[in-house]
């Protein structure tokens, strides 16, 4: 794992529609140091995942710079693993395969990748599910493979986009909990893109809140690890947390 | 008399459960019944239309001297031949178009004018060009298996999402390493459709083609029935058409398309 360093980084979008330049993105900068977690938290439109993208080079950068470990990005790599909203899991590759998909374009051997594969997907609780399709697998289990895939081949810095979005609030529930028990096995470097405020705050060290493809404001979250919506539902910390991001992104 | 009929119903329900092929075999056997019937009840002249057992007796003459064995190897092996490069030009076409923005905007018009026209409308010039053989039936059944392969492959290309291949890519794939773990594959239920489709067009085709310029084949021996007046042989090479298909359909196609495209959940059932 390594460190993201993102500096003015701004994106311009030529609207056929509006026949003019649109900004997605302006001048964002920001710095996460190693094994760090920041959400980055906003409404539909602030150009959050379109951040994202840019930092996966799935979409060219057209002001500033972005650099992983201190080189800068150029395109799609495996430095940097993606968890889809979508999952976007290969439907013709059974679990165990996807996961250890990025092990294999690595040239690991059959015997080494496998082994890499069901460690990690014993992480996620997920070794029963090894040899089924994906199409087999609830929602909530396809993401906890699309995690592990990314995961399993140890990038430098894990990009979430919007990954819970698509599954139900129990099952989401169940997932962040996870993820943050993997995180602290695990200690990525995490960006994880929400609309979802407490979500964002659950699962980070620091929140980003954005809005109109500008920072508003960054906020440490110091909760204390492990944690459990048990316990934070009720936390006045972690609701006056809450209370004070979603006013930023709703003012803003 | 209820608890007959439900007792009826239930045997038979048990007996496709336990039998599934007595499902598909039924309906033939209820229309083999009419026919036969219709037959029976002399009500057309027998040289207008022959009975079952007239067409099961010809079925066991012709291929007693030799005659259908040799036509039905000929019209299979043009098939395969046309089907082979048909698949083989067909889909790294397809790719190509489905991948190649500018492939795409180059192809398309023309793959979309040549389709139009048609295999057969191919003939009278392929066979001034050719004459009358193995060439000219070859290129028309290439000519009709590749565009429901191209157009097919193209959209099931078009149809992957774009999160697939930004995963794989992400995962550390590298571009030409994407069309094999991921185009492919991802393409595969579409392609499979073309090649059915692609392949039953061909078969009929093949049928005209060989009426028409062949010297040996199914078709002939339906077409050379007819000069003769024999309406049993002409009955004989529907027939045979039929079941052909059927086995080619579904001893080949439908089985690769229930091990891909319906195992993966991205074709429905």
């Amino acid at each position: 794992m390594k460190s993201l360093t993102i500096r003015n980084l701004s994106k311009t979008y030529f609207d056929l529609h509006a026949g003019a330049n649109v900004k997605a993105v302006h001048d964002v900068s920001l710095e996460v140091p190693e094994g760090e977690f920041v959400s980055i938290v906003g409404p539909s439109g602030c150009g959050k995942t379109t951040i994202l993208n840019m930092i996966a080079g799935f979409l060219p950068v057209t002001g500033g710079e972005i650099l992983v470990g201190g080189r800068p990005v150029k395109g799609p790599g495996p430095d940097r693993g993606v968890v889809f909203q979508s999952f976007a899991l290969f439907p013709w590759r059974t679990v165990l395969d996807n996961v250890a998909f990025g092990p294999k374009m690595r040239g690991v051997g059959r015997e080494e990748r496998e082994k890499i594969a069901h460690e990690y997907l014993a992480l996620a609780k997920l070794s029963e599910a090894a040899g089924r399709f994906p199409n087999e697998l609830s929602g909530g289990m396809q993401q906890r493979v699309g995690v592990v895939r990314a995961l399993a081949n140890e990038p430098d810095v894990l990009l979430m986009d919007e990954p819970f979005a698509s599954v139900d609030a129990q099952t989401r529930m169940t997932l962040q909990e996870e993820l943050t028990r993997i995180w602290e096995a695990k200690r990525p470097t995490v960006i994880f893109i929400t609309h979802d405020v407490a979500e964002a705050v659950f699962l980070a060290n620091r929140v980003v809140a954005l809005s109109k493809g500008r920072v508003v404001e960054e906020i440490p979250v110091d909760l204390p690890r492990p944690r459990v919506w048990d316990d934070l539902n009720e936390d006045d910390r972690f609701k006056a947390l809450t209370g004070r991001v979603l006013q930023l992104v709703r003012s803003a | 008399m209820r608890p007959f009929l439900l007792n009826a119903s239930s045997f038979c329900l048990r007996l496709t459960e336990r039998w599934p092929s007595i499902a598909t075999i039924a309906p033939f056997a209820l229309l083999i019944a009419a026919w036969w019937t219709v037959t029976e009840l002399r009500m057309f002249p027998e040289a207008f239309l022959p009975g079952p057992m007239k067409v099961l007796s010809t079925f066991g003459s012709l291929t007693y001297t030799g005659i259908l064995p040799e036509y039905l190897e000929d019209s299979m092996v043009r098939l395969a031949v046309g089907a082979f490069w048909g698949i083989a030009l067909g889909i790294p076409l397809g790719l190509l178009v489905g991948l190649s923005p500018r492939a795409h905007k180059a192809l398309w018009p023309l793959l979309l004018f040549f389709q139009a026209i048609g295999d057969i409308a191919w003939l009278p010039i392929l066979v001034i060009w050719f004459g009358y053989g193995l060439t000219t039936m070859t290129i028309i059944i290439v000519y009709t298996v590749i565009f429901p392969v191209v157009l097919n492959t193209v959209l099931g290309v078009r149809s992957i999402p774009i999160a697939m291949h930004r995963a794989a890519l992400s995962l550390g794939a590298s571009r030409p390493r994407l069309l094999w773990e991921v185009v492919l594959p991802g393409a595969l239920p579409n392609i499979i459709t073309g090649l059915r489709n692609g392949l039953g067009y061909g078969w009929r085709a093949l049928i005209a083609t060989e009426i028409i310029v062949g010297t040996s084949g199914i078709g002939f021996l339906m077409f050379d029935a007819r000069r003769a007046g024999s309406v049993v042989e002409i009955l004989l090479g529907m027939i045979i058409l039929g079941i052909l298909w059927y086995i080619v359909d579904g001893w080949i196609l439908a089985p690769i398309e229930r091990a891909t495209g319906q195992r993966w959940g991205l074709v429905t059932r």
